[in-house]
């Protein structure tokens, strides 16, 4: 159980990792990204191949997934970040989609749906096993201690505040004079390494990818952590990824209860559970556990402060 | 030339689901991506009726066509309703959280395997070198003629002239005395009985298995997209295009990145003509 715990923390981390770039994304400049997984299985897979195929440490890994994923979000930005929201959307869920039959076809280089194991650990030789996890839990937090501060730090920084105009309204911080597109695209590619660093280090924590590992609903428990724990709110993001990675991991423990489930089944409640949780704190807890702060409004404007929530610029459409 | 044929049957399959997409964000002004879901929904219920309960196809279809109907108009009474003034993003996020829910329930009440549907087995037919299967005809000829039908009825109906009005302008339409609740929750059936119809040509074009969710999701909304959003005709061009894109892929990549050609297809749109092919410039506030 012990074990079990550090396990779920470990991974929990790996999820915050994941939520604070997408908070930067979503939380903070608008961008609905739905290709977590995409940009977290490019770094998996790239981590993965130069470990073990090229055989280099995994810091080396780790820093070709980071630029991967940068990579990726340059690509996947410059495409899309002009667009709205639905479209930024499909777009960009299109993507993961694509990335996982890359993965799941180029036999020779991600060794296909057999999956990819993986022996390069970042942890000393001489551990035992539970040394080990132990170790990996604090490198885990170690990396998402940093990841906290480089948000919280952007977050409160003019820059954060341009960001949080876009996401409101785009056409002021234009008007200002702020290279909108320039500002969307960088807020993307932040997110994309940070969702990339994610995937390295859970690629070397499993040791064992599959192209399975990389489907739409990972990148559902992601905006559930956002929409949970408060989007806007790099805490609350933090503590959303947890309290979602609780639940979901925790609840293999109900299934002996239910012994005339079986496997398949099991998962697919569980998966319907978080479906139902997310619209269900949609309609009555929009803001998440943790609402965002409304930093740099004097009190004075306090009552009119602009309220930060999931808002979409409206579109209109007509049947021709 | 045996492209062209192949093509067809690839957009035969995805043009009702992308008008139906088309349909309902023109209604509601936001993208429901649980589109995948209820085409696989259909896919399921119509095997359901067709193996399991060993009927001809065509009630298994009719099964889809209620089945979907029914689905959307519930999710909508349950789920969209209530949160219809908080705005795209909520309603977006919540359209996947639904499809995450009806994929699940599929898999948990049947499975991940893969299915088929009980058909009697025909030989292709042979004309001037093409080859065409039995299957393939039935699939566009029922695909062409219900988007011709939607089409009819948004033209001359006076139901179809309510949908166009209410899509056009909610206010001014309730102002003229359009019942347009009424009119949106005639849109929500007509909108579901399309996804349950592509949902039994997709089982007979392709494997049925709960995955099929996201598979379908992307080229729908693709093709809606490319068509311009809100215009149905737009959505069956647009399928028509996706089609043509994805029988190139096969014909020229592989056949596995058939589904990823949506996302590259609607790339390339954006940067070139986001408002589709027969959008009128998209107007945002």
């Amino acid at each position: 159980m012990d074990a079990y715990l550090v396990a779920i923390l470990t991974i929990a981390g790996i999820y915050a990792i994941m939520a604070l770039g997408l908070n930067i994304q979503f939380g903070m400049t608008g961008l609905m990204n739905f290709g977590v997984v995409g940009f977290y299985g490019l770094g998996a897979y790239a981590s993965a191949l130069v470990t073990e195929s090229l055989g280099l440490p995994f810091l080396a890994g780790l820093v070709v997934a980071m630029i991967v994923g940068a990579l990726a979000g340059i690509a996947v930005a410059s495409l899309s970040v002009r667009l709205s929201g639905d479209f930024l959307a499909i777009v960009t869920l299109g993507f993961a989609e694509s990335v996982r039959l890359v993965l799941n076809n180029e036999d020779w280089l991600t060794r296909g749906p057999r999956g990819f194991s993986i022996e390069t650990r970042p942890v000393p030789d001489g551990f035992g096993r539970d040394e080990a996890s132990l170790f990996y839990l604090l490198l885990v937090l170690t990396a998402l201690a940093v990841s906290f501060l480089i948000v919280e730090r952007l977050a409160r920084t003019p820059y954060g505040r341009v960001l949080r105009a876009i996401r409101e309204d785009d056409l002021v911080p234009a008007v200002l004079g702020k290279n909108v597109f320039l500002y969307r695209l960088q807020a993307f590619v932040i997110g994309s390494v940070m969702m990339a660093a994610a995937g390295s280090l859970y690629a070397h924590y499993v040791q064992t990818i599959t192209p399975d590992n990389f489907v739409t609903a990972v990148a559902i428990l992601v905006w559930m952590s956002l929409v949970i724990g408060g989007t806007g709110n790099n805490f609350g993001v933090v503590l959303g990824a947890v309290a979602v990675m609780v639940i979901f991991e925790g609840s293999r423990f109900i299934a002996p209860l239910i012994p005339w489930l079986d496997a398949e089944q099991m998962s697919a409640l569980r998966f319907i559970a978080i479906g139902v949780a997310l619209i269900f704190t949609l309609r009555f807890r929009p803001k998440g556990l943790l609402p965002e702060p409304q930093c740099g409004v004097p009190e004075v404007l306090g009552a009119s402060a602009p309220q930060a929530s999931l808002k979409l610029k409206d579109q209109k459409g007509s049947i021709s | 030339m045996q492209m062209i044929v192949n093509a067809l049957a690839s957009a035969a399959v995805l043009a009702p689901a992308a008008v139906a997409f088309t349909l309902m964000f023109a209604l509601f002004r936001y993208a429901n991506f649980a589109a995948g879901a209820f085409v696989t929904l259909g896919a399921f219920a119509a095997w359901h009726v067709n193996v399991r309960l060993g009927l001809p196809l065509w009630a298994g279809g009719v099964a889809a066509v209620i089945v979907t109907s029914g689905a959307v108009v519930v999710s909508d009474a349950l789920v969209f309703r209530p949160l219809r003034d908080r705005g795209g993003a909520t309603l977006l996020l919540v359209s996947i959280a639904l499809s995450l829910i009806l994929e699940n329930v599929i898999r948990f009440a049947y499975g991940s395997q893969i299915k088929g549907f009980n058909l009697p087995l025909t030989g292709p037919l042979m004309m001037a070198d093409i080859r065409i299967t039995r299957e393939a005809i039935a699939v566009i000829a029922v695909s062409v003629a219900s988007v011709v039908a939607v089409g009819l009825l948004l033209t001359f109906a006076a139901v179809g002239r309510g949908l166009r009005a209410v899509a056009d302008n909610p206010s001014l339409a309730q102002t003229r005395g359009l019942p347009v609740e009424r009119v949106r929750g005639f849109g929500l059936v007509l909108a579901g009985a399309l996804f349950g119809l592509s949902g039994t040509l997709v089982g007979v074009d392709l494997a049925i298995e709960p995955s099929l969710t996201w598979a379908v999701t992307v080229p729908v909304i693709a093709a809606a997209i490319l068509g311009g959003l809100g215009s149905p005709v737009g959505a069956a061009i647009g399928a028509l295009a996706i089609g043509l894109a994805e029988e190139l892929t096969v014909a020229v990549l592989s056949p596995a990145y058939k589904s990823a050609v949506g996302f590259i297809v609607i790339g390339v749109m954006l940067l070139v003509r986001p408002q589709g092919l027969l959008g009128i410039a998209v107007e945002r506030k």
